[in-house]
């Protein structure tokens, strides 16, 4: 447990040290909330279309929040292995997954940092939600493993490639990943056939669903069960397939 | 400190990677507060026997134990107890000297006071108590890097110390310091240190016991005065002008001396009494009109030990060696 505080920490320090890596992930949020909604806004005044539109493009801010954040963890791994002190992890008696594990809690830590800040930004923008402080928490923890099902798949990209450029270029399904997906209007909207099909197979389909209805018609079941349900599935492969990678990494080659 | 089990034993330690052997069944013993050198060529295999020691490399076959650990099953244990500078410092470039040095104290279980007590008193050791706290580890020499790095492998007074080539590439001050160093740590604290290096040099002076690699094979083993006596005889070696000459010399001289050998352009001849037996050499030479550019007579060196055994020189100069970066 130490080893892992020790190094979640370490990791912590450098994004401290570091705004650089971290500050992208907030402007693009932003910009997706501040841009989008003021571009958009229009589409609620469609019929059939209820809710703020604000409160409708919110979830795309904060999953693209917790894609950046979560995608550190493995970078942070990369650039360990490439300046050689990953090595110097493994000589010493550090638990093997606490190495992984601390890159990891840093990630998931400035993901909520930032998802905090786009919270707070929406509020001053006005944004209501129909399930108040508890559907906020529930949005949160939505985001939470999302974003650390998000962060397994990069430190398994990690982990696998040892390199840099590739665990940079595997952030890019970021891309479809947010946008073949009910991104700017509600999946009924979507009159091209095959981003319907990607939309109803995309995982971030699910999150946005579920964060709409607790933000927009109050608790509903459904939403929230296939949301949690299916991001959990998506964490847990993530989640198995870089433990299986560490475990790989950290045995003796 | 004299109860405490700090020697090493390997036995017919094996590791392959694919095709490659590195290591081809290696045996040996370093004994509890020796300083043991592991000598030889890029590539012949002395990293690879160094992170398998260091547990973080698998052994295809064959055992090895560290302090009486046996590194495959006990690799925890073995880990607390050793201290590792590998040839390729593992420095986080962002942090500080300070920093690195508490949290690699804290990794090996001192409480946070321990830790930065620790660090301070390093510092001090390795000579970097005077560096600019602010400075990030990425701006130091490489010098400074190297010393750091032995610093962190420090921290928790390991038993055995792994040092694998620490001096390569570093000036010549800064190798006789960390020399200096490795005896210290030797003598005063007992603590058994098993080095890689490709410096005759470094071996003869710094160990107690040499073991020679070479192609994955230990070809010698023994004191430096042992394996220098093996040798038996001094050493004259005449340099001809092209290699073609020295093979027609080591024809004219085989029956006046103990034994001959050609290395390129160079002949070496062991013998006894090298000073009064030189003329002759040389008449004969003379005779034959094979001209000598240059001519030694020496006590055996470990590199006679290497040419012995592989029928290759070492020859490494550490002053103009820019720093290997091919695997060994």
């Amino acid at each position: 447990m130490t080893d892992i505080i020790l190094l979640t920490v370490r990791t912590l320090k450098y994004y401290l040290r570091n705004p650089a890596e971290t500050i992208p992930g907030i402007a693009i949020s932003v910009f997706f909330l501040l841009v989008y909604n003021a571009g958009l806004s229009g589409v609620s005044n469609l019929p059939g279309f209820h809710g703020s539109y604000l409160a409708f493009i919110l979830p795309v801010a904060i999953i693209s929040a917790a894609i950046n954040g979560a995608g550190l963890a493995g970078q942070s791994l990369v650039r360990d292995i490439q300046t050689g002190y990953y090595t110097k992890l493994l000589l010493s008696p550090a638990r093997r997954l606490a190495i992984i594990w601390g890159a990891m809690i840093a990630g998931a830590t400035v993901l909520l940092v930032e998802v905090f800040l786009i919270l707070g930004l929406a509020l001053l923008m006005g944004l209501k939600s129909q399930t108040g402080l508890a559907g906020y928490g529930m949005i949160i923890l939505l985001t939470f493993i999302w974003g650390m099902a998000f962060s397994g798949f990069s430190v398994f990209v990690a982990l696998k490639t040892k390199s840099a450029n590739t665990t940079q270029a595997s952030t890019f399904v970021f891309f479809p990943l947010i946008f073949l997906s009910s991104t700017f209007v509600p999946k009924e909207y979507i009159t091209s056939h095959w981003l319907k099909i990607a939309a109803t197979y995309n995982p971030t389909t699910y999150a946005f669903d579920a964060m709409r209805s607790l933000l927009i018609d109050g608790w509903q079941a459904k939403p929230l069960v296939l949301g949690f349900g299916i991001l959990l599935a998506f964490a847990t492969v993530t989640g198995v397939l870089s433990l299986i990678q560490a475990q790989r990494s950290t045995r003796l080659g | 400190m004299t109860n405490i089990d700090r020697s090493i034993t390997v036995t017919k330690i094996t590791r392959t990677f694919g095709d490659y052997t590195a290591l081809n069944g290696v045996s040996l013993r370093v004994e509890s507060g020796s300083i043991f050198g592991f000598l030889g060529p890029n590539g012949a295999g002395k990293s690879t026997l160094i992170k398998i020691l260091a547990t973080i490399l698998a052994s295809t076959g064959g055992s090895a134990t560290v302090g009486g650990l046996d590194v495959a099953t006990k690799s925890t244990e073995v880990r607390q107890r050793i201290g590792v500078a590998l040839q390729d410092v593992g420095l986080d470039p962002v942090m500080r000297a300070r920093e690195l040095l508490v949290l690699q104290g804290r990794l090996y279980r001192l409480s946070t006071k321990e830790a930065k007590l620790r660090s301070e008193e390093l510092l001090k050791t390795v000579g970097l108590a005077d560096v600019d706290a602010k400075r990030k580890v990425g701006d130091f020499s490489g010098g400074m890097k190297r010393r750091l790095d032995l610093a962190l492998a420090l921290v928790h007074k390991p038993d055995i110390l792994f040092l694998d080539e620490p001096t390569t590439g570093l000036d010549p001050v800064s190798r006789v310091q960390i020399w200096e160093e490795v005896r210290r740590l030797n003598r005063e604290l007992g603590m058994t240190i098993f080095l890689t290096t490709q410096y005759l040099e470094e071996a003869d002076r710094l160990a107690d016991h040499v073991a020679i690699i070479n192609d994955g094979m230990i070809v010698a083993e023994g004191t430096p005065t042992e394996l220098k006596a093996s040798i038996g005889q001094e050493v004259v070696t005449f340099a001809f002008s092209t290699p073609d000459m020295a093979a027609k010399a080591l024809v004219l001289l085989q029956p006046l001396v103990t034994k001959v050998k050609t290395s390129g352009h160079e002949v070496l001849c062991y013998l006894n009494q090298a000073a009064q037996n030189l003329p002759q050499l040389l008449r004969v030479l003379d005779a034959a009109k094979l001209t000598i550019t240059n001519v030694t007579i020496a006590q055996p060196t470990l590199d006679d030990v290497f040419l012995q055994a592989t029928g290759a020189r070492l020859n490494i100069d550490p002053t103009k060696e820019a720093r290997s970066t091919k695997k060994s």
